[in-house]
Order: structure tokens, then sequence, then C-alpha cells
């Protein structure tokens, strides 16, 4: 079979593509990829016309061997990258040998990191994607994290299409992120205080990170607010639970929660913040949705025209 | 009825009724989801009912804010709870089969003890009612129902279970559900259901949805393990 074979998988390793759309209803939350352009980038470098899933690496710590040739790319936080024992940079595309052994470590940026392999995963889609939701079991392999001893199905590259990198990795900035936010929810419930604190405080992210969403620790924000129905979440959901800690809740989050919220970061912020090492100082600040809907289309711009046929 | 109307991010809009739940609110709920799904179509990804709120998902770009925030207002506006059908006194759509017994329900003698009730009588009040839908989440398949007779009103753990498994039936507060598969859990387990609860394999995968109307119905150990339930 023409798979990847895994020596070592690492702490957070699983299957991605864009995620599911339409199965929130069900109680499944849209998975996908935590870093969409450095997914997007892969693409881009292979020439895959589809939507083809990676394996997405947290702190990449991968080893596996191919058993048929392919070109292979990594993409999203920088790593180190080895062919059969021999170092070499780790931008752009690479052509892989059948048997040949690839080694990806995380270097000091960054969380998520994505190979892309010529010919695609062949795991079988579930509700219309490969991705892998571990909480539900849905996706993926097996519909969990891979494990070491896992084989990866590929399909068979077809000609090699390869494009230059459109160079899209993201850069935190090594002072404050800023994560800007719809207000939203409860957020003219929200206690005064806790609103103030929000808003002028300087939060930092906590190894308490990971597919779900990211708790963040600075000056507690006590919401005031008692009990709540349970209700949608959604993507960059700022929750508030009652030791005032705020997470955001990212790809894997649960569909619904009972725990108030001020409001929602937006997503080209929430890609910031999910390639956020423990440590970095993160400050929230007002958006207004109609600014919300200027910086989406900035951002859907900048891609469409870094993406722009290369080849 | 009073409502309010916003954001949910960036590219969502909730709705949210004031009032407290209660069925005819969750069917204007629905009512109003169907209309969004015929009023806006494909760039409308999603929807997600909870006990007063329904939030609509939009496709990247898709959403065009003050048209929907109108044509929302406008829905909300007009709705009217007028549907006073009773459904804790009406037939069920669904009829889940349980087995009540302290092998599949490690709560069941403690529930029982604390309210001075014999198993028989809490057994009777549980399965005696007929509950409401009220939301899913939490889990694939998970479905709130209400309302639970007041006697077996019990607040949830303290430390919740590691691993619930698959099938327990539970209860918290004034609710009621079945865990469809195995996960974290913090509400107290009175009875196990053999039958799945949700299977990617048949359409729709879950077999409880927002606005359905349920009952339990107690079953014997024989029927259970026929039924395929595996008791530990």
């Amino acid at each position: 079979m023409n798979g990847l074979q895994i020596h070592k998988a690492g702490i957070a390793s699983s299957v991605q593509d864009s995620g599911r759309v339409g199965t929130l209803s069900l109680g499944i939350p849209p998975s996908g990829a935590m870093d969409r352009p450095a997914l997007m980038s892969g693409q881009h470098q292979l020439g895959h016309r589809h939507d083809e899933a990676a394996i997405e690496m947290a702190y990449a710590d991968f080893a596996a061997t191919l058993t048929e040739a392919h070109d292979v790319v990594v993409t999203g936080a920088p790593v180190q990258l080895r062919i059969n024992q021999q170092a070499c940079r780790s931008e752009g595309v690479h052509h892989i040998k059948a048997g040949q052994t690839l080694e990806v470590k995380a270097t000091h940026e960054g969380i998520y990191s994505y190979l892309h392999l010529s010919g695609g995963i062949m795991t079988t889609p579930q509700l219309d994607s490969r991705s892998t939701s571990p909480r539900e079991g849905i996706g993926g392999l097996d519909g969990g994290f891979l494990k070491d001893g896992d084989i990866v199905p590929l399909g068979a590259p077809d000609k090699s299409v390869c494009a230059s990198d459109p160079q899209l990795t993201i850069k935190n900035p090594t002072t404050v992120l800023e994560l800007r936010f719809v207000a939203g929810f409860q957020f003219d419930d929200f206690a005064d205080e806790a609103i103030r604190s929000l808003l002028a405080e300087e939060f930092t992210v906590t190894a308490k990170a990971n597919r779900m969403g990211v708790m963040l620790n600075g000056e507690r924000l006590h919401s005031g607010i008692a009990a709540l129905y349970s209700e949608a979440t959604c993507y960059g959901a700022i929750q508030v639970p009652p030791d005032g800690n705020p997470i955001i809740l990212l790809n894997d989050r649960q569909t619904v929660g009972g725990y108030p919220k001020p409001g929602a970061v937006i997503s080209s912020d929430c890609l910031r913040l999910a390639q956020s090492r423990p440590g970095q100082r993160v400050r929230f600040a007002a958006c207004s949705p109609e600014e919300a809907d200027r910086i989406g289309w900035l951002e859907r711009h900048y891609l469409e025209t870094r993406l722009r046929d290369r080849h | 009825m009073d409502f309010e109307l916003g954001p949910a991010g960036e590219a969502a809009m909730r709705l949210v009724f004031t009032g407290p739940p209660q069925p005819a609110l969750t069917r204007a709920l629905l009512k109003i989801e169907t209309q969004a799904n015929q009023r806006f179509g494909s760039t409308l990804t999603d929807s997600v009912i909870g006990y007063t709120t329904l939030t609509l998902f939009f496709s990247a770009s898709a959403l065009e804010r003050d048209r929907t925030e109108a044509w929302l207002r406008e829905q909300a506006e007009v709705i009217a709870l007028t549907d006073d059908s009773d459904p804790e006194h009406s037939a069920a759509d669904v009829v889940l089969p349980v087995l009540y017994h302290p092998s599949v329900a490690p709560d069941l003698e403690w529930l029982a003890d604390d309210r001075s009730l014999s198993i028989d009588n809490v057994i009777a009040l549980h399965s005696d009612a007929t509950y409401f839908a009220y939301a899913t989440g939490f889990a694939p398949g998970f479905c709130y129902l209400g309302t639970l007779p007041a006697a077996l009103r019990t607040p949830r753990l303290d430390t919740p279970r590691a691993k619930v498994p698959a099938g327990a039936v539970a209860i918290a507060d004034a609710q009621t559900a079945v865990y469809p598969c195995e996960s974290p859990g913090g509400w107290r387990l009175i009875g196990a259901c053999p039958e799945p609860l949700f299977n990617l394999g048949i359409t729709p995968p879950a077999r409880l949805s927002v606005g359905a109307t349920v009952r339990f119905e107690p079953i014997n150990e024989a029927d259970f393990r026929a039924l395929g339930g595996v008791i530990a």
C-alpha cells in the first residue's frame, strides 16, 4: 500500500483539511487545520486542486517513512527538516524517494506545522471531510490523533505541479498580540469591572491550550452572571468560566456551552492566537461587526492574491 | 415576546427570546430556523438552537448584516407563542427502552435513599413523564430533555466522572439525557439505554432532535441484553 509509515507521531498530530461545514447542529465541531493559511500554502505549492488534507503536528516531533515516492512540503510553524538523516532547508517542495525517511522537528516559534504530500491523504472522509475530531472520534485515521506505528494511506501523485511558496507563515509579534473581538452574547450583562479589565488589561497565553481552545491568564474576569441557558458557541468565542480566566474557543470547541461570553475574537486574530506559545502577551480590542467584515474581506483578498496561479 | 438580536462573532447572528425556556418558545425558534433555511439557502451554513436562542451561521463574506438583522427582527416580532399544546401530556415521538438497575446505574440507589423513595418510585417518576427536547450539543447526539419531575431534581456531581459509558441515562437539575457515546460527565446516572443514540451510518445520525418528545420505557435485564445492552 502507498502510505506514510509513522515511527514517531509526536504529542498531537492529526489528519486535517479545511474542516466540516454544517455539522454544528449535530453537536460536531468544524475541526480542520488550526492555521488555515498554512494548509492553503501547502495545497498551493503541490498544485492540489481539491481540498487535500495534511498532517497537522503540534510542536512537531515527527518521523515517518514513505513507501512510494512523493513530493512533500512543510508549512506553518517553522521546523527543522531531515530527509534520510540529512538536514535540509525546510521551505519549498522536496522530492522524497520510496523508502526514504522524513523527520520534522519544531523550532522555537509557533505551534502547528503541516506536512503535505503529493497525491493527498486517502483516509476515508466522514461528513464530507477528512479532518479529525478526536473527542468525537470522527474523521482522520480511526477518529483519533496519530500514533507511533500508524500507516497513513496516500494517493498516487499525479504529474508534479509545483508552485513557489506563497509566504503565508504567521509571524507573531514579540511584544503584544492584539485580539480584536466583536462584542455580543452577554456583553451587556457583564459586570462593568469585568469589561473594563477585558479592554484595559494585558493577558498571557497559558499552557492550557489545544485544538479546543486557548486559556488566558491575567486579571480575573468576574462576569457577575449566574446561570445561563446553554446556547451555541462560535469560533473565537471568549468564554469566561467561574474562575475568571477567559478561554478563546477554537476549531474543536464544544458546539454549545453555558458559560458567559462577552464576544468573539475575529478569525484572523484567532489564527495568530492558535500559533502563539505559552507566555505570549495578548490584549483585547473591541471591533465593530462592520470593521470585522472589512478585515475579513481584506484577508481573503490578500490570500487570493498570494495564491493566484504561479506555477 | 421580548427578544434581543446581535452578532455571534463575525459570521453568525444570534436571536434570543428573553423569557424562560418552554416548548412553545422552542417551536417558535424551530419555525424561524425553517424560514431562515428557505430565505438564505446555502449561504446559511448552519444553525443551532439553544434553550432560548437561535444562532445562524453564514459562510464567510456571505452575511449581509443589515438585511439579515432586519429580516430576523421581522420574524421575531411576528412570531407568536400560539402553540399551547402541552408536550408533557401528549404521546411521545420517541420511546427509549431503559434498564433501571444498580448494575448499570451507579447513582440509582443513592438517589432513592436521598429522596426517601423506593427504587421503583424513582423508576416510575422518571418513566411516567414525557420529556421535551430543548437543545442538542455537548456531544454528538446528546439532547437536553426537560422537565424532570421535581422529586428527582438533583445537582451535578462535584467532580465529574472521567468515563460515563454510552447509553447512560442521566439527570441533572431539571434535565435528563442519554449519553450517546462514552465521555466524561457530571450528571447522575440512573439507568442505561441499549439503543444507539448516534450513528453516522444512518440519516439522520442523531435519534433525538430539538422539538421531539421523548418517553423512557422500563425494561428488564433480559430485554436489555436482547437489545444489545452490555452490563460491565
